[in-house]
């Protein structure tokens, strides 16, 4: 595995090269040869397997990672590749001509965070979220609390105290900040 | 439609007389996965009541809620979590924020009833099946959503503290700070045992904010010394917090000091805002300029009434000043908070003695109100032979000698008695002046009421504790310079009562040791020799502390009392409290049309009032 990092790290830049536990290595690589280097750990380093893809939302710093999860079948090894990529509309190349099953993860990924794959089949189809009308829920600017309030209603009777205001009236009810 | 499309409903029921296809197996109980996200569990005696899962839960499926078995007390709200089955969606993350590792989830899955408004439960209080389940999803072992650790202060090594009374502790910078900040989960719990009652998660939110001005005017609504207690307080609001469950506390105290620090004095003025008081044409009288005193003055012009202070001593500041060492708070701090109190308007009378430069009848005579919190001035005695040894100095007065900028002159060798705050002080002070200390303590070092803190750092200056060590008389040493003490080792005996364990002599192990001065340092009494013995029973005083009613009044009409004299825990944040409790309850007072039941008369004060 260090000879095949090593040179992935002379022939694409690959950086951030961490073994997170025996059998799964991640490594990052610009967006530009996220492609070719897919493409050739499926063609000649015996990478057959798509696991799955995901993304990682880092609001803080402008970016989505995605992930895109490889398995070697002979060398029982699982390899990450990270690529960052703009979260506000930037596209990224479809991978569903190197596994057909890349565009079901890329129609999720679509649905979960707005990233567009053009050329990926059925992009546009609903996923799980059947007639969505907010901004991609997995992106973390998202409130899924303020979705869940106007969304859904309360059950009756239901209340709840703050554990402050409740302490204040239950053990110093006229001490503290405010003037009874 | 043909006619299959009519007939096929037929053919399909002809079905039920054949053979099945698959076979009847009885039920079988299949358990949720070891860790399956299934029905919460909370341990509700270990639950504090803190809300943080209320807070965190995203479906606003949790409520907080009274429970008959847990009342409210320090450090736990008496509240428990209620689940709203409707609306979870169980991500456990009420279980990942737990500040008390109480709450976790059960891998029991199936709840069958017709009646859908039943899966709304309160774990832990309402007898569920699954509440002894092993097993279930719980907090991996080292997993915080918060880091566990506190941010560490930078101090000043032992070897360079004692060559200096530099502040030790050096305060956080902005990064450190806003770190610090964000470990506070916002529960406020603290807030309950703040004897002022502090707005802790809200300045504390202010430090998140970058927003130090909003920070400093919500300290000032229940603390004029946030300088000073940002450095000294005792903290007890720290000893609740609910984050120091599983890790260490947020560093309430230090971030305190981080807001003050970021605001210039000058600024003072212009941020709290205090030129809109109207005044309201009354008098009030203040003894003593420590806390508890500065306090009620700043609280009273709040209120718009004319506040005159009257202080024994040349600077204000009391216990602060003369008994708090300046490597812990120096001058200049103590100095902006002391300052901004003085601008609002406050008549300072400095070296003026109550009983003997004016007296106590005049002020009566005088003001609309008399505040008292004239402190604990007077060191206890020891009780044993020889103590009045001219080597034999205060603690006290150790220490109201440096901060006079006098040489205290206690030599080399030192021998310090006691185990509080004011011990410490001394025999760090000591250290600074070149001492070779050595503390003798009648307990163990886990009894000494000294700050954990303070003990550790005495010992680190390289102050030697010699636990359960009992003086029993100071006598002439063969050197004259030096005074000889005769102490008996101790061994702690159980209360038969239950009570906490007792030092008892053993007269076989005495020990005899030479020093330059003993200095005492085993506590401190009032001195109320400024109040006729007549007035004096009618503030009803026992052993020289004043019992004060549920608004700091006392049994004589007009007399309000406050600070280490009035209470029990003699620190500088109930001190600041009693000030501002008692402005509270002299403004009710003072105006008896806007607060007919205004509780400040002289026959309540036995009544059933909160007493700190």
């Amino acid at each position: 595995m260090n000879e095949l990092t090593n040179r992935l790290k002379v022939d694409f830049d690959a950086s951030e090269i961490t073994e997170r536990k025996p059998g799964l290595t991640t490594l990052k690589v610009a967006k530009d040869k996220a492609e070719t280097l897919i493409r050739e750990l499926r063609d000649r380093e015996g990478f057959t397997h798509l696991n799955f893809m995901t993304c990682i939302d880092y609001i803080e710093d402008g970016i989505f990672t995605l992930v895109y999860m490889l398995h070697n079948y002979e060398q029982k090894q699982t390899l990450g590749i990270h690529v960052d990529i703009g979260r506000d509309g930037e596209e990224m190349v479809s991978i569903h001509h190197l596994w057909a099953q890349a565009w079901t993860y890329q129609r999720e990924l679509r649905e979960a965070y707005g990233i567009r794959f053009p050329g990926s089949p059925r992009l546009d189809e609903d996923f799980v979220l059947e007639g969505w009308d907010q901004i991609p829920p997995m992106r973390r600017e998202f409130d899924t609390q303020k979705f869940s309030e106007e969304r859904f209603g309360h059950r009756e009777g239901r209340q709840s105290e703050v554990p402050r205001d409740h302490m204040k009236v239950t053990l110093y009810p006229n001490r503290g900040g405010d003037e009874q | 439609m043909n006619l299959k499309d009519l007939l096929s409903p037929f053919f399909v029921w002809q079905r039920a007389f054949e053979k099945p296809y698959t076979s009847m197996r009885p039920t079988i109980d299949r358990p949720g996965a070891p860790a399956y996200r299934g029905f919460h569990i909370n341990v509700a005696e270990t639950c504090v009541g803190c809300g943080s899962c209320h807070t965190i839960c995203q479906n606003h499926a949790i409520d907080m809620v009274p429970v008959e078995q847990f009342q409210g007390r320090p450090g736990d709200s008496g509240l428990r979590p209620r689940f709203d089955y409707g609306r979870c969606c169980w991500c456990g993350l009420c279980v990942d924020i737990c500040t008390a590792a109480s709450l976790r989830m059960s891998n029991e899955y199936a709840w069958i009833t017709e009646d859908p408004t039943e899966f709304h439960f309160t774990a832990g209080v309402d007898d569920k099946a699954w509440q002894d389940n092993e097993h279930g999803y719980r907090r991996a072992e080292g997993y915080h959503l918060y880091p566990p650790k506190r941010i560490e202060m930078d101090m000043l090594s032992p070897e360079e503290s004692v060559q200096s009374f530099d502040e030790v502790a050096r305060g956080y910078n902005e990064e450190q700070a806003k770190k610090e900040a964000d470990r506070c989960v916002e529960c406020g719990i603290c807030v309950a045992t703040c004897p002022a009652h502090m707005d802790v998660p809200d300045y504390i939110h202010s430090i998140r904010d970058g927003d130090y001005e909003k920070g400093l005017q919500l300290m000032y609504r229940t603390n004029p010394f946030p300088a000073t207690c940002g450095r000294i307080c005792t903290r007890r609001c720290e000893s609740v917090c609910p984050v120091g469950i599983l890790g260490e506390p947020v560093a309430i105290r230090w971030l305190k000091r981080f807001i003050v620090d970021q605001v210039d004095a000058g600024e003072y003025t212009r941020i709290l805002n205090n030129d809109a008081v109207v005044e309201s044409g009354h008098r009030v009288a203040i003894i003593g300029a420590g806390p508890g005193g500065l306090s009620a003055a700043y609280y009273l012009r709040q209120y718009g009434h004319a506040v005159s202070v009257f202080e024994a001593q040349a600077s204000a500041g009391g216990m602060l000043r003369y008994g708090v060492p300046s490597y812990r708070l120096p001058d200049a701090d103590l100095d902006k908070d002391i300052e901004y109190i003085v601008s609002l308007g406050v008549e300072m009378n400095y070296n003026t003695r109550i009983g003997k430069d004016i007296s106590f009848e005049q002020l009566l005579q005088d003001y609309d109100a008399v505040f008292l919190s004239t402190g604990l001035s007077v060191p206890s005695s020891m009780r044993i032979q020889g103590e009045d040894h001219p080597r034999v100095l205060s603690g006290l007065q150790v220490l109201a000698d440096v901060a006079n900028g006098r040489d205290p002159g206690i030599g080399r060798k030192v021998a310090v008695i006691g185990g509080g705050n004011v011990a410490m002080d001394a025999s760090r002070v000591s250290r600074r002046l070149g001492g070779d200390v050595t503390i003798l303590y009648r307990r163990r070092i886990a009894d000494m009421p000294a700050d954990t803190e303070e003990i550790h750092e005495s010992q680190e200056e390289g102050c030697t504790i010699v636990p359960q060590a009992i003086p029993v008389e100071i006598v002439d040493a063969a050197d004259s310079s030096q005074v000889t003490i005769k102490w008996g080792e101790a061994e702690m005996v159980q209360d038969p009562k239950g009570g906490r364990p007792r030092p008892v002599l053993q007269e076989d192990r005495m020990h005899e040791e030479s020093y330059d001065c003993i200095i005492s340092a085993i506590g401190q009494g009032s001195n109320l020799d400024y109040l006729s013995r007549e007035i004096q029973d009618q503030l009803a005083i026992e052993w020289g502390k004043f019992s004060p009613g549920e608004y700091q009044h006392t049994g004589l009409a007009r007399v309000f009392v406050g600070g280490d004299v009035a209470n029990r825990t003699a620190d500088a944040i109930s001190a600041i409290e009693d000030g501002h409790h008692a402005a509270r309850g002299i403004n009710r007072f003072l105006n008896p049309d806007a607060y007919p039941n205004n509780n400040t008369s002289p026959d309540t004060t036995r009544s059933e009032g909160e007493q700190q």
